[in-house]
């Protein structure tokens, strides 16, 4: 194609000044709108934006542009994470997009560190102003507050209280948790909550009588002015059909109001591998519970994560299989306008990845952070051992509007290892992460340490941009 | 039937119901600005001549998609400056569609290309010095790991 064109056009020296051929192209890339070269543009991977840019001083400038970055990061990180970002930064300062966009793509640690529940630090606090050690909880990030609800505890015993810390929008070292119910819902662990819009949807879990739940519970907190937070469950009527009860799966907030939960242990601790949708109605009065069947579809697993990336898709990773395997497929779920669903497994190279061989993972956390990628952090490997390192797995590339994904093997995702700096995290499995609404801070609380229980600390995490770390952190200008 | 002057001259006549794809169009219709015939004047004759083909095609072969998807990559098979020109037509005269495929098409283009390369296919000047593409080539090096 390129030999055609150049026949047709002038001669190929990049000085020439075409005078064989008038109103050649070289005038026309110049008359173009500056919107068209941006819709060009946005179309091309990084590598290929920069080049464009390189080639004279007037497309130098252009693809400078704030605007052109600003869509750029739209593009590759979705939507909500720019709008959030914008929302927690000063608005006297303008936002160093293509700054950001380049700092968030040389990510390569993050900096730990542990959270106090209370304002002196020696005196330990009193029993009913924190939660308890517990694994298998639920943390979630909503209306600007940490909610942790149930869990197990020593002994096997199940945990049936709700608790609540404000945060707003940023990270706070001292937390003050305040416990809101108890015993509704009835007490679990390894059930899902995922945030719907301001409420949260809880599904299943499995209680120390071993039976396993299938019922669903809708949360909202109210903040008052006077009197504080207060937070309702009430048992969602979703009519006669539901998914087999099950502990251990996961779920996920797919839509504004549609909820996707896959796999985990149903009754008699047989491993499940099906996929349901909950359709939840305006004002998330009732819900409708679909089942959905397609082929491929991912194999039967527990302790695995879904994470949304945005736009119509979502991630699920690791967990452990029928045959007590611990699992690293990666599989993609695409549900378009809720009436075509599909799994499509992306391919994994353990062995093009440093440190690859340790990532088969169960009992991980796996959040969507800033720049659209995911934290994948702790669980237990192959070995049965807890593994307190930190993942990033890009997954940038899944985001793209593409109607139909390019053969397997052309996406290659990329893994990379993050250090971690500050205050140790520990080796974890069966924890809970969330991150907040700017997906800079991502708070970790409880899970298992070799058997023991980890004391209850709440630990949060932010990162920073490349090696030039202390740079950054000192530096007025930074927007992180 | 809908008359259409190019900014050269020609003359082209079009169904309404195939003109219209153009939202320019639609809107001059629907405004009634187009009594006897359409100036066009930011549009010459080769240009027009085959954006009408591209309208009248997708206009009489709407549900074919296999057809379709194969005219289109016989279409954007024409030189650099004739695509600029179907870009800028496709804007001006406010067809999505074609305006998606011909971007696209130029994505396609510049993709995998090196800086030299772009220069190349475009017939874009380098007025860098030696010193300034130097820098500029470190500064991004981030990108190109």
């Amino acid at each position: 194609m390129a030999e055609r064109r150049r026949s047709n056009g002038s001669s190929n020296e990049s000085s020439s000044s075409s005078s064989s051929s008038p109103g050649t192209a070289a005038a026309t890339v110049c008359r173009i709108p500056d919107d068209h070269i941006f819709s060009i543009l946005l179309r091309l991977p990084i590598d290929s934006i920069l080049c464009f840019g390189m080639t004279c001083r007037r497309l130098r400038s252009l693809t400078y542009s704030d605007a052109l970055w600003e869509s750029i990061c739209r593009r590759d990180w979705g939507s909500s994470s720019v709008d959030d970002l914008i929302k927690a930064h000063d608005p006297s300062i303008p936002i160093a997009w293509q700054n950001l966009y380049q700092q968030l793509h040389q990510l390569d640690s993050v900096y730990c560190r542990r959270l106090l529940a209370a304002a002196a630090p020696a005196t330990p606090p009193a029993p009913d102003m924190v939660p308890s050690p517990r694994a298998s909880h639920s943390l979630n990030f909503v209306s600007g507050c940490l909610l942790l609800f149930g869990g197990g505890c020593e002994g096997g015993r199940h945990r049936d209280d709700t608790w609540v810390a404000y945060m707003g929008n940023d990270l706070r070292r001292i937390l003050k948790w305040q416990k809101i119910s108890s015993d509704i819902p009835s007490g679990r662990f390894g059930h899902s909550c995922v945030v719907v819009g301001d409420s949260l949807v809880l599904f299943g879990g499995i209680n120390d009588n071993a039976v396993r739940k299938n019922d669903t519970w809708i949360g909202r907190i109210v903040l008052h002015e006077t009197s504080g937070m207060t937070l309702s469950w009430r048992l969602l009527d979703v009519g006669s059909v539901a998914p087999p009860p099950r502990g251990a799966h996961a779920g996920c907030c797919i839509d504004k109001r549609k909820m996707l939960i896959y796999g985990g242990i149903g009754t008699s601790g047989v491993r499940l591998g099906d996929t349901w949708v909950l359709d939840l109605s305006e004002n998330l009065c009732f819900g409708t519970w679909v089942e959905v069947v397609t082929h491929p579809s991912p194999p039967s697993r527990s302790g695995h994560t879904l994470t949304h990336i945005g736009g119509t898709r979502t991630i699920l990773f690791g967990g452990r299989g029928l045959g007590y395997d611990v699992l690293n497929d990666l599989w993609l779920f695409e549900a378009y306008e809720g009436c075509f669903w599909r799994w499509l497994q992306l391919p994994i190279d353990l062995q093009s990845i440093p440190h690859g061989l340790s990532l088969p993972r169960v009992g991980h956390s796996a959040t969507l952070i800033l720049g659209g990628q995911l934290l994948i952090y702790g669980g237990e490997d192959s070995c049965r051992h807890r593994k307190d390192d930190f993942w990033l797995l890009d997954v940038s590339s899944y985001r793209q509007p593409i109607i139909t994904l390019p053969r397997a093997g052309l996406l290659t995702q990329m893994w990379k290892r993050l250090r971690a700096v500050g205050d140790n995290p520990m080796c974890r499995s069966f924890h809970q992460t969330c991150a907040d609404n700017s997906g800079r801070y991502l708070y970790v609380f409880g899970g298992m340490v070799d058997g023991v229980l980890q004391p209850a600390e709440l630990s949060g995490l932010r990162y920073r941009g490349c090696c030039k770390s202390v740079k950054l952190v000192n530096s007025s200008s930074s927007s992180f | 039937m809908i008359v259409l002057n190019s900014s050269d001259g020609a003359t082209f006549e079009v169904e309404e119901s195939v003109a219209v794809q153009s939202q320019t169009i639609k809107h001059m219709i629907e405004d009634n600005c187009a009594d006897t015939s359409i100036p066009l004047p930011n549009v010459n004759g080769v240009t027009l001549a085959r954006v009408l083909e591209y309208i009248k095609k997708h206009a009489e072969a709407k549900d074919d998609e296999e057809g379709l998807k194969s005219f289109d990559a016989e279409f954007v098979k024409v030189d650099q400056a004739s695509l600029f020109e179907i870009i800028l037509a496709a804007n001006y005269l406010d067809i999505k569609g074609l305006l998606d495929l011909t971007c696209q098409t130029v994505a396609d283009q510049i993709k995998d290309l090196t800086v030299e390369e772009v220069r190349a296919i475009f017939n874009i000047m380098n007025d860098f010095t030696p010193e300034e593409e130097a820098k500029l080539r470190n500064d991004h090096a981030w990108a190109f790991e």
